[in-house]
C-alpha cells in the first residue's frame, strides 16, 4: 500500500492511495497562493495600476519590462494570475480509478486532473460539494475572463532569470507547474465526471475496496472518507470541524479501528479561536461603521460567509447597525445564498428543523427580505446606482488579485475611516495587501478557521485509536512563528508519518488476509474435526476462482471430460481429481509416554537431549536419532526401513489425523 | 411583659403541654424562645417565674407526660435553660426539683425520646442557655452531666456533636476565672471551688480530647481537633496552655502523619494557636508544627500555611523566609528560564504536570501573593523579580511566552486558563503598591494591553485586566509617558471593546472608563486626550445600546466625562457634548423600558449638581428630571430623584446654615427666591407625592426632606410664610392634603360657629385649591409619620402577641377539625 503525495499544502491536499488493486486520488486541492505574485486585475481602469514602471535589472542586463512591474516597492508579474497545480510527474495520473472529494475547497484543481491527463475514472462527491464547488469554479473563471490579458508572462520563469529577480519572486517554487485558470468548458467537462454520493453510502470499487463518505462538520456536504477492504481500513480525514456552525456535525465513531488514518486539513491558524475572531470581526465592523467608515470583507462566496451573516444578523441590532446596508457581490452571490437554503438535509439539526416550521434555515433570507442584505453579480449594473455609504461589502477574491474586491481596494484604500477585515485564513494578509501600499485604510486580521485544532485532534485520535497516522509535515512541528508552542503539533505514539510534496510513502501495514467464499455444495462435503474446544478443522480440496477481486472456492469437478487447458497443464502436472488428499497430522508427541512406548517395544537405551525447539532422542543400540520438535518430527536412521516405519507408527499413535 | 401577653401565656402553655394537640411548627416555637430570650435580657432582675407560675406547671407537666412530642420536649429543655440563666429563676427551678426533672433524662417518663436528635440538641442548647453562672456549672458537674456531654461530642448527628463542643468550651470558659480571679471575686470563687473541683472537671475534658486525638477513628479525631481549636480561640489561661500541654504528644503525631483529610482542621488549630501567647514559646512547638505543615511546597495547604506564617508578627525570620519560598515556589517553577533551580524542579515536577493540581497550586500561590501584597508583607523579597515572574506567567497563559520553559507540560495547562489569568491579574494589580515595581511599568502595561487586545480574553478576565490597569495607572500618574500610553495604546483598545459582541465586556469597559475619568479628572492632559480621541462619540452612541446595563453604565461614563470637561474649562466650548448628552439622557429617563438606565440618569444629575463646578446648562432640564423621576414607576428611580431634590435643597437653601439668628433682609429675599424657584422646578410636588407613595423608603425619604423644610421654616420665623402657595389641585398629593386641610378648617369653623361666626364655607372651598407651603407642612403630622415609617413594615405581624394568638387559634382550629371528623 502506497501513498503518493502530489501537494504539500496541508489544507489543499491531493494524495493518491494505491490500495489493493485500486488507485484512489484523495482530494484535488488547488493552491491559489501563487496568485499573490501577480498584479491585481482591476475591474475598472486604474490609472495607478496601468502606469507602473516595468522591471529592469540594475545592470540593465535583464529587461522584463513587459512581464514584471514594480508596484509599491515590490515586483509583480503582469499577467493573468496563475495557480500551483498538484504534481503531475510523480505517477501516471491516467491510472487513477477514482477521485474522492471531501469538500468544495478541495476540488478546485479537478479540471487540471480530469481534462489533460487521460483520466477515465469517476469522481465521487456529495451534492452540495458538487454544486457549491461548481459555483466557486465558475466564479473563478468569471473573475479571470472579465479581465482578459493579451499574453501570458513566462520568460521570468526561466531558472537563470528567476535567480536574479528580487524577492519574493526569486524564492517562488515550482514555478513551472504554475498554470493559468481553466475555462468554463473544462469545468463542465470535469464536473460531468462526478457521481453523487450521500453520507454513509457504501460505494464498491471493483469489488476490491469499499469507500464511504462521512459527515465532517466543516462545510455544506463536506465529508471524510473510509476506504476499506474486508481486513483493512484506511480513514481519510480532511477539513473537519467539531464546532456547532451550519453543517451537519462530524461523524466520529465510524473512524474507529482504522489501520491508517490520513489526517489533513487542520486549522491553518491554530492560535486563533473562531469564537474570539468572530467577536473581533463584529466589534471592528461596528467601530468602523459608527465612525462613518466602510467595511470591506474579502471572502469566498460560500462557507464562512453564511456564519458571518448569521452572526451579524444577531449583532446588528444590539450594535445599532440596523440601517447600515450589507452588500454581497459575486457572480454567484445569488446562487450561493439560495443553494445554502435548499440543502436542508446537509445542515445541522437545528437548521434542519427550521425547514419544517417553515422557515428558511439561514437568517440571511430575512436580511434579504428586509433589504438589509443586497446581492449583486458585479459592481457594474444595479449596484452602482443603489450603492449607499457607509456600508459593509462582502466580495471576492480573498487574495485581492482579482474579482470585485480589487475595485473596492482602489476606491476605499485611501481613507483611514474604512477598514478591511480579513476572515479567510488561506492568504497572508500582508502579502495580499502588498500591491496596494501605502494604504490608509485600517486592516484587521480575523481569520476564522473552524477546522479542527490540535487540541481537538489529539482528543479525537485518543478516541478513535488509529494504528498509524499519516499527516503533512508541518503538523509534526510547532508553527515556525511560535517555536515554543509545543502544544500546536501532533505528538503521537507511534509518531505520525509525515509527508511533503512529492513524497511517496509505503504505508506501514501488510495485508495478511483475503476473504474467500466457499460454495454451499463444497461446504457440505467438508468433514470438520474438532482440534480443541470451539476450533474445528477440515481439509478442503477445491478450485479457486478469482474474478473482479472476489475469490470463490468451487468443488472439484468429479470427472474431467474436458481436456485440461494450457494454463492448468502448466501449473498442475495431473488433473486435481486424481490427487488424493494426504492425511494431515496435528498435536504434539509427549516425551514421557513416548519413551514408555519405546520401552514397551523393546527399545531400552534412549538418551534424551534437550534442545531449543524440543528434544533429541538417541536410540543408542539402534543408532537412530529422533528429533521431536513442536512442528516436526524427524526419524534419522540409516538404511533400516522397517525400523523407521515401526518408529513412525509409534510416533503416529500420539498424533491426531484429519 | 405587657398585659396582653401575660394573659395569653397560661393558655399557650396549656396548649403546648397538651399531648393531644399537634405541636406548632418549629418557627413558632423558635420565635417564642426568642421572645423569652428578649424578656430575659430586659428583665432587670425581675423573677419571671414568680409572675408566671404557669411556666413551672408547663415544665413539670411536659416532663411528667408520657406522650410528649419530641419537639415540645426540645422546646421545654431550651426554655428551662433560658429561664435558669437568671440566678433567681435558677433557684426557683432547682428548689422545685424542676432542673433535675428536665435535664436528668432518667427522670423523664419516656426514655426513648433521647433517641430523637432534636431532643438531644435541645438538651445541650438548654444547658448552654443556662450556663451563665457558676451555680449552673455546679449543677452540671454535680449531676455528672459532663460524661453525657462528652459522649454527645461523638454523636451521630453533626449538629449535636458541634453543639456539644460549644457546650464544653463554655464549661471550660466558666471554669477559668475560679483560679485566676482575685480580690472582690475571691469569695465567690472560693465558694464555687469549694463546691466544685474544677481541676477534675477540666482534666476530665482534657483527657477526652487527648483520647480523641489519639483515636484511630477519623470522626472522633475530627471532633477532638475541632474542640481544641475552639478552646484555643475562646478560652483563657490557664485552661488553654494546660490543655495544649496535654494534647501536644497526640497532636504532634497527627501533624507529622500528614493525613490529607485532617490538614484543613489542623490548620484551623494552628491558626487559633498563633493568635495566642503559645506562639513564641518553644516548648509549645507552635512554630515547629507550622514548619511541618508547610511541607515541601507541593500541596495547596502548605501555601495556605505559609500565608499564615508570613502574616505573623512574632515568628522566626527563618521560618518566614521558608514560608515565602513556599509561596513563590510554583510561580518560580513555571516562569523560570534556566536550570538554576533543579531542586525546586524535582519537588514540583509531579504536581505541575497534572493539570488540576498545577492550576490549584498556582492559583493558591498567586492569591497568597495578592493577599500579602496588599499589606506589604514582603520582607527581604526582591519585589521586581516577583512581579516579572507574574508578568511572565501571564504571558505564558496567553500563549505569548517565548522563553524556554522548564515545564513544557505545565505550560500547556496554562495556555488559556481563565482561573490563572484572573488570579495573576489580581496579583499584578495588588503588586502595584510597591514603588520598586515602577521601572517595570512598560512590561506590565504591555502584558495588560495584550490581554485587553486578545480576542480570546474571557469577559471576566477582561474585567480583572481593567482593574489591574486602573491600579497601575493610579500609581504611574506622575510619569509623562502615561498619557502617551493612554492615547496611543489604551484608547484604541477601549474603542474596540466598547463595540464588543458581549454586553458584559461593553459594560465593564464603560465602568473602567468611568473610573479612569474619575481617577484622572484633575489631569488636564488626560481630559484633552479624552476629547481628541474618538472615545466620547462612541460613549454617546452607547447611550442607545440594546442592553439596559450597558446604557446605565454609558450614562454614568458620559456623566463623568462631562464633569471632567467642566472641570477643565478650556475644552467645553469646543464640543457640544453636554447638549447631546442632556438630550439623550432625557430620552432615556422618559422612554427607557428598564430601570437601571433611568436610575443612572437621575444619579448623574445629582452628581453634576453636587459637583464643585456648576453646570449652568442643567437648569433647563432639572424640572423635567424632577417630574419624570418623581413619577417613575420604579421606586429606586424615585429614591434617586429624592436624593436629587435633597442636593438641590442643600444647594439653594443652606447658604449659611449657622447664621440663622442674624437673618438680613437680603438673605430673606434670597431664601424667598430660592423657595419659589424650587417651587417652579416642581420640587415640592416631588416631595409631597413621595410622602404618599406606596413604597415605604420613598415615603421615609420624602418625610425626612419635608421635615428639614419644616425646620427651616420654623427657624426663619420672620420670613413671609404665605408668600409660597402651592396648587393642591391636579396633584396626587392634593386630595390627601385637601382632606386634612378641610378637616382642620371644619374644626376651626365649628369653633367659630360656637363663638358666633357662621360665614366662610365658600371661601374655604376656594382656599383649598391653593394652600401655602407652611400650612401644608403644619397640617401634615410629619413627626408622627416619620416615627411610623421607621418601624419595619411587618412590626404588627411579628409581635409576640400575634404569635401566641396564632398558636391558640391553630389549636382551636385543630379541635374544630377533630369535631368535624367525628
Amino acid at each position: 500500500m502506497k501513498l503518493y503525495c502530489l501537494s504539500g499544502h496541508p489544507t489543499l491536499p491531493c494524495n493518491v492511495l494505491k490500495f489493493k488493486s485500486t488507485t484512489i486520488m484523495l482530494d484535488c486541492g488547488l493552491d491559489t497562493t501563487a496568485a499573490l505574485y501577480f498584479l491585481p486585475l482591476p475591474l475598472v481602469h486604474s490609472p495607478r495600476l496601468s502606469k507602473l514602471p516595468g522591471w529592469v535589472s540594475k545592470d540593465g542586463a535583464i529587461n522584463l519590462e513587459k512581464e514584471l512591474k514594480e508596484c509599491s516597492g515590490r515586483v509583480f508579474v503582469d499577467s493573468q494570475p496563475e495557480f500551483c497545480l498538484p504534481e503531475k510527474e510523480l505517477l501516471d495520473l491516467s491510472t487513477i480509478d477514482v477521485i474522492l472529494i471531501s469538500n468544495y475547497h478541495c476540488m478546485m484543481a479537478l479540471p487540471y486532473i480530469t481534462e489533460h491527463t487521460g483520466f477515465t475514472g469517476t469522481v465521487y462527491a456529495t451534492e452540495p460539494t458538487l454544486q457549491i464547488g461548481r459555483l466557486l469554479m465558475e466564479e473563478l473563471v468569471a473573475f479571470m475572463e472579465r479581465v482578459p490579458k493579451a499574453h501570458a508572462a513566462s520568460c521570468w520563469k526561466n531558472k537563470e532569470i528567476q535567480r536574479l529577480l528580487p524577492g519574493p519572486l526569486k524564492d517562488a517554487v515550482e514555478v513551472w507547474s504554475w498554470s493559468k485558470c481553466y475555462s468554463l468548458q473544462e469545468v463542465n467537462s470535469a464536473l460531468s465526471k462526478v457521481q453523487l454520493v450521500g453520507y454513509s453510502q457504501k460505494v464498491e470499487l471493483f469489488g476490491a475496496v469499499q469507500v464511504t463518505p462521512l459527515s465532517s462538520g466543516y462545510s455544506l456536504g463536506s465529508s471524510n472518507w473510509i476506504i476499506q477492504s474486508h481486513y483493512e481500513k484506511v480513514s481519510y480525514v480532511s477539513g473537519s470541524s467539531l464546532l456547532t456552525t451550519h453543517p451537519q456535525p462530524m461523524e466520529q465513531s465510524s473512524l474507529k479501528n482504522s489501520d491508517v488514518l490520513i489526517l489533513t486539513g487542520l486549522t491553518q491558524i491554530p492560535t486563533a479561536n473562531p469564537d474570539g475572531m468572530l467577536g473581533e470581526f463584529c466589534s471592528n465592523l461596528a467601530m468602523t461603521v459608527r465612525a462613518g467608515g466602510n467595511v470591506l470583507v474579502p471572502c469566498y462566496s460560500s462557507g464562512v460567509i453564511y456564519d458571518l451573516l448569521e452572526c451579524l444578523y444577531q449583532f446588528m441590532d444590539s450594535a445599532n447597525l440596523g440601517t447600515t446596508p450589507f452588500y454581497f457581490i459575486s457572480p454567484v452571490a445569488n446562487s450561493s445564498l439560495e443553494f445554502s437554503q435548499i440543502f436542508a438535509e446537509w445542515l445541522c439539526q437545528n437548521k434542519q428543523s427550521k425547514v419544517y416550521l417553515p422557515e428558511p434555515p439561514f437568517p440571511h433570507a430575512e436580511l434579504i427580505q428586509t433589504n438589509k442584505l443586497k446581492h449583486y453579480p458585479s459592481i457594474h449594473g444595479d449596484f452602482s446606482s443603489e450603492f449607499r455609504q457607509p456600508c459593509v461589502v462582502f466580495t471576492g477574491h480573498p487574495s485581492l488579485r482579482f474579482g470585485d474586491v480589487v475595485h473596492f481596494m482602489e476606491l476605499w484604500g485611501k481613507s483611514s475611516l474604512n477598514t478591511i477585515i480579513f476572515t479567510e485564513p488561506d492568504f497572508s494578509y500582508l502579502d495580499a495587501l502588498a500591491p496596494y501600499q501605502p494604504l490608509a485604510m485600517k486592516c484587521v486580521y480575523c481569520p476564522i478557521d473552524t477546522r479542527l485544532n490540535f487540541h481537538q485532534v489529539s482528543k479525537l485520535l485518543k478516541d478513535i485509536q488509529p494504528l498509524h497516522v499519516v499527516c503533512p509535515e508541518p503538523y509534526t512541528q510547532p508553527p515556525p512563528s511560535q517555536p515554543h508552542r509545543s502544544d500546536l503539533m501532533l505528538e503521537l505514539q507511534p509518531p505520525p508519518m509525515a509527508y511533503r510534496r512529492c513524497s511517496v510513502l509505503r504505508l506501514p501495514f501488510r495485508r495478511r488476509y483475503e476473504r474467500i467464499h466457499l460454495l454451499p455444495e463444497l461446504a457440505k462435503s467438508l468433514v470438520p474435526s474438532e482440534v480443541k474446544a470451539g476450533v474445528s478443522v477440515a481439509t478442503v480440496s477445491a478450485v479457486l476462482q478469482s474474478k473482479d477481486n472476489k475469490h470463490v472456492l468451487q468443488p472439484v469437478p468429479k470427472v474431467a471430460p474436458v481436456a485440461p487447458s494450457k494454463k492448468r497443464k502448466r501449473v498442475l502436472e495431473e488433473p486435481p481429481e486424481q490427487l488424493k488428499p494426504k492425511t494431515l497430522l496435528s498435536g504434539a508427541v509427549p516425551l514421557e509416554p513416548f519413551l514408555a512406548t519405546l520401552h514397551k517395544n523393546g527399545i531400552m537405551e534412549v538418551k534424551v537431549e534437550e534442545t531449543a525447539d524440543g528434544h533429541i532422542l538417541h536410540l543408542q543400540a539402534e543408532d537412530v536419532l529422533i528429533q521431536l520438535e513442536d512442528d516436526a518430527t524427524h526419524i534419522i536412521c540409516d538404511n533400516n526401513e522397517p525400523l523407521r516405519t515401526a518408529l513412525r507408527d509409534l510416533v503416529l499413535r500420539f498424533l491426531q489425523k484429519l | 411583659m405587657d398585659g396582653d401577653c401575660s394573659s395569653l401565656l397560661p393558655a399557650v402553655c396549656l396548649v403546648l403541654a397538651d399531648p393531644k394537640q399537634t405541636p406548632p411548627d418549629d418557627t413558632s416555637l423558635e420565635k417564642l424562645l426568642d421572645w423569652f430570650k428578649d424578656l430575659h435580657s430586659q428583665s432587670n432582675g425581675q423573677v419571671l417565674l414568680e409572675h408566671q407560675p404557669c411556666l413551672l406547671e408547663f415544665i413539670s407537666s411536659v416532663c411528667a407526660s408520657k406522650a410528649t412530642d419530641p419537639a415540645i420536649l426540645s422546646f421545654t429543655l431550651k426554655l428551662t435553660g433560658l429561664l435558669a440563666a437568671s440566678k433567681q429563676d435558677f433557684h426557683l427551678l432547682e428548689e422545685g426539683g424542676h432542673l433535675v426533672c428536665v435535664f436528668e433524662r432518667e427522670a423523664w417518663s419516656v426514655c426513648d425520646l433521647w433517641e430523637d436528635a432534636s431532643v438531644r440538641s435541645g438538651w445541650i442548647q438548654g444547658l448552654l442557655n443556662m450556663l451563665k453562672h457558676q451555680q449552673a456549672l455546679d449543677f452540671i458537674c454535680r449531676q455528672g452531666l459532663i460524661k453525657v456531654i462528652l459522649q454527645l461530642q461523638n454523636d451521630r448527628s453533626l449538629f449535636v456533636a458541634c453543639l456539644a463542643n460549644q457546650l464544653l468550651v463554655q464549661i471550660l470558659k466558666l471554669l477559668t476565672p475560679s483560679d485566676v480571679t482575685s480580690g472582690s471575686d475571691a469569695v465567690v470563687s472560693s465558694k464555687s471551688s469549694s463546691s466544685l473541683d474544677w481541676v477534675s472537671v477540666s482534666s476530665e475534658i482534657t483527657n477526652a480530647v487527648v483520647e480523641a486525638l489519639s483515636s484511630e477513628n477519623h470522626p472522633q479525631v475530627l471532633q477532638g481537633v475541632q474542640l481544641l481549636s475552639l478552646v484555643l480561640s475562646q478560652c483563657e489561661e490557664p485552661i488553654r496552655s494546660s490543655l495544649w500541654k496535654d494534647v501536644l504528644p497526640p497532636l504532634e503525631v497527627l501533624i507529622n502523619r500528614g493525613s490529607e483529610p485532617l490538614t484543613q482542621p489542623l490548620m484551623t488549630v494552628l491558626r487559633a494557636a498563633v493568635m495566642t501567647p503559645l506562639l513564641g514559646q518553644s516548648e509549645y512547638k507552635v512554630e515547629e508544627f507550622l514548619e511541618v505543615m508547610l511541607g515541601t511546597g507541593n500541596r495547596k495547604e502548605g501555601i495556605l500555611c505559609a500565608t499564615l506564617i508570613v502574616k505573623l508578627e512574632k515568628c522566626p525570620k527563618v521560618l518566614k523566609r521558608k514560608a515565602m519560598d513556599i509561596i513563590l515556589l510554583p510561580l518560580q517553577c513555571v516562569s523560570t528560564q534556566s536550570q538554576d533551580e533543579k531542586e525546586v524542579d524535582l519537588v514540583l515536577k509531579e504536581p505541575l504536570s497534572q493539570k488540576a493540581l498545577c492550576i490549584s497550586l498556582l492559583v493558591q500561590s498567586l492569591s497568597s501573593l495578592a493577599e500579602l501584597a496588599h499589606k506589604e508583607y514582603f520582607e527581604g523579597v526582591c519585589i521586581p523579580s516577583v512581579t516579572s515572574r507574574v508578568v511572565q506567567l501571564l504571558r505564558v497563559c496567553s500563549g505569548h511566552c517565548t522563553s524556554s520553559l522548564l515545564h513544557v507540560s505545565a505550560c500547556t495547562h496554562l495556555i488559556g486558563s481563565c482561573k490563572i489569568q484572573r488570579c495573576g491579574l489580581d496579583t499584578l494589580g495588588a503588586l502595584s503598591v510597591y514603588e520598586d515595581n515602577l521601572d517595570l511599568r512598560k512590561d506590565i502595561f504591555g502584558v495588560l494591553l495584550d490581554y485587553l487586545k486578545s480576542p480570546d480574553s474571557h469577559a471576566t478576565v477582561l474585567k480583572k485586566t481593567f482593574q489591574a490597569v486602573l491600579r497601575w495607572i493610579g500609581v504611574c500618574a506622575s510619569f509623562p509617558d502615561l498619557l502617551q500610553f493612554i492615547s496611543n495604546d489604551l484608547f484604541p483598545v477601549l474603542e474596540k471593546r466598547m463595540c464588543d459582541v458581549r454586553w458584559e465586556v461593553r459594560d465593564s469597559t464603560l465602568e473602567f472608563i468611568t473610573q479612569l475619568t474619575v481617577a484622572l479628572s484633575d489631569n488636564s492632559g488626560f481630559v484633552e486626550v479624552l476629547y481628541t480621541s474618538g472615545l466620547v462619540s462612541i460613549l454617546l452612541s452607547l447611550l442607545s445600546d440594546t442592553e439596559g446595563y450597558v446604557r446605565a453604565s454609558a450614562v454614568t461614563a458620559v456623566g463623568e466625562a462631562v464633569t471632567s470637561s467642566v472641570q477643565q474649562m478650556a475644552l467645553v466650548s469646543k464640543i457640544n457634548l453636554l447638549e447631546e448628552a442632556l438630550a439623550q439622557m432625557m430620552i432615556i429617563l422618559s422612554q427607557d423600558t428598564e430601570g437601571f438606565p433611568r436610575r443612572a440618569v437621575v444619579k448623574t444629575f445629582t452628581s453634576w449638581l453636587k459637583g464643585s463646578n456648576p453646570i449652568t446648562a442643567l437648569d433647563s432640564s432639572l424640572s423635567s428630571v424632577l417630574s419624570l423621576g418623581g413619577n417613575d414607576f420604579d421606586w429606586e428611580v424615585k429614591m434617586h430623584t429624592l436624593e436629587l431634590a435633597e442636593a438641590l435643597m442643600e444647594k439653594m437653601l443652606t447658604c449659611c446654615p449657622y447664621a440663622v439668628q442674624s437673618f438680613s433682609s437680603s438673605e430673606r429675599t434670597r431664601l424667598t427666591q430660592s423657595l419659589s424657584k424650587l417651587k417652579d422646578l416642581g420640587l415640592f410636588d416631588v416631595l409631597l407625592n413621595g410622602l404618599f407613595d406606596c413604597d415605604r423608603p420613598v415615603c421615609e425619604k420624602s418625610c425626612q426632606l419635608l421635615l428639614k423644610l419644616k425646620r427651616l421654616n420654623a427657624e426663619k420665623a420672620d420670613f413671609d410664610h404665605d408668600a409660597l402657595v402651592l396648587k393642591a389641585c391636579g396633584n396626587r398629593w392634593g386630595d390627601e392634603v385637601q382632606s386634612r386641610f378641610l378637616n382642620k378648617q371644619q374644626v376651626k369653623a365649628s369653633e367659630h360657629v360656637l363663638i358666633g361666626g357662621g360665614e366662610g364655607t365658600e371661601k374655604d372651598l376656594h382656599c383649598i385649591k391653593e394652600i401655602p407651603l407652611s400650612v401644608i407642612l403644619q397640617i401634615l403630622d410629619l413627626d408622627d409619620m416619620q416615627r411610623m415609617l421607621k418601624l419595619s413594615s411587618d412590626h404588627v405581624v411579628n409581635s409576640p402577641r400575634s404569635l401566641m394568638e396564632d398558636i391558640l387559634s391553630a389549636a382551636q382550629q385543630s379541635e374544630e377539625n377533630i369535631v368535624d371528623c367525628y
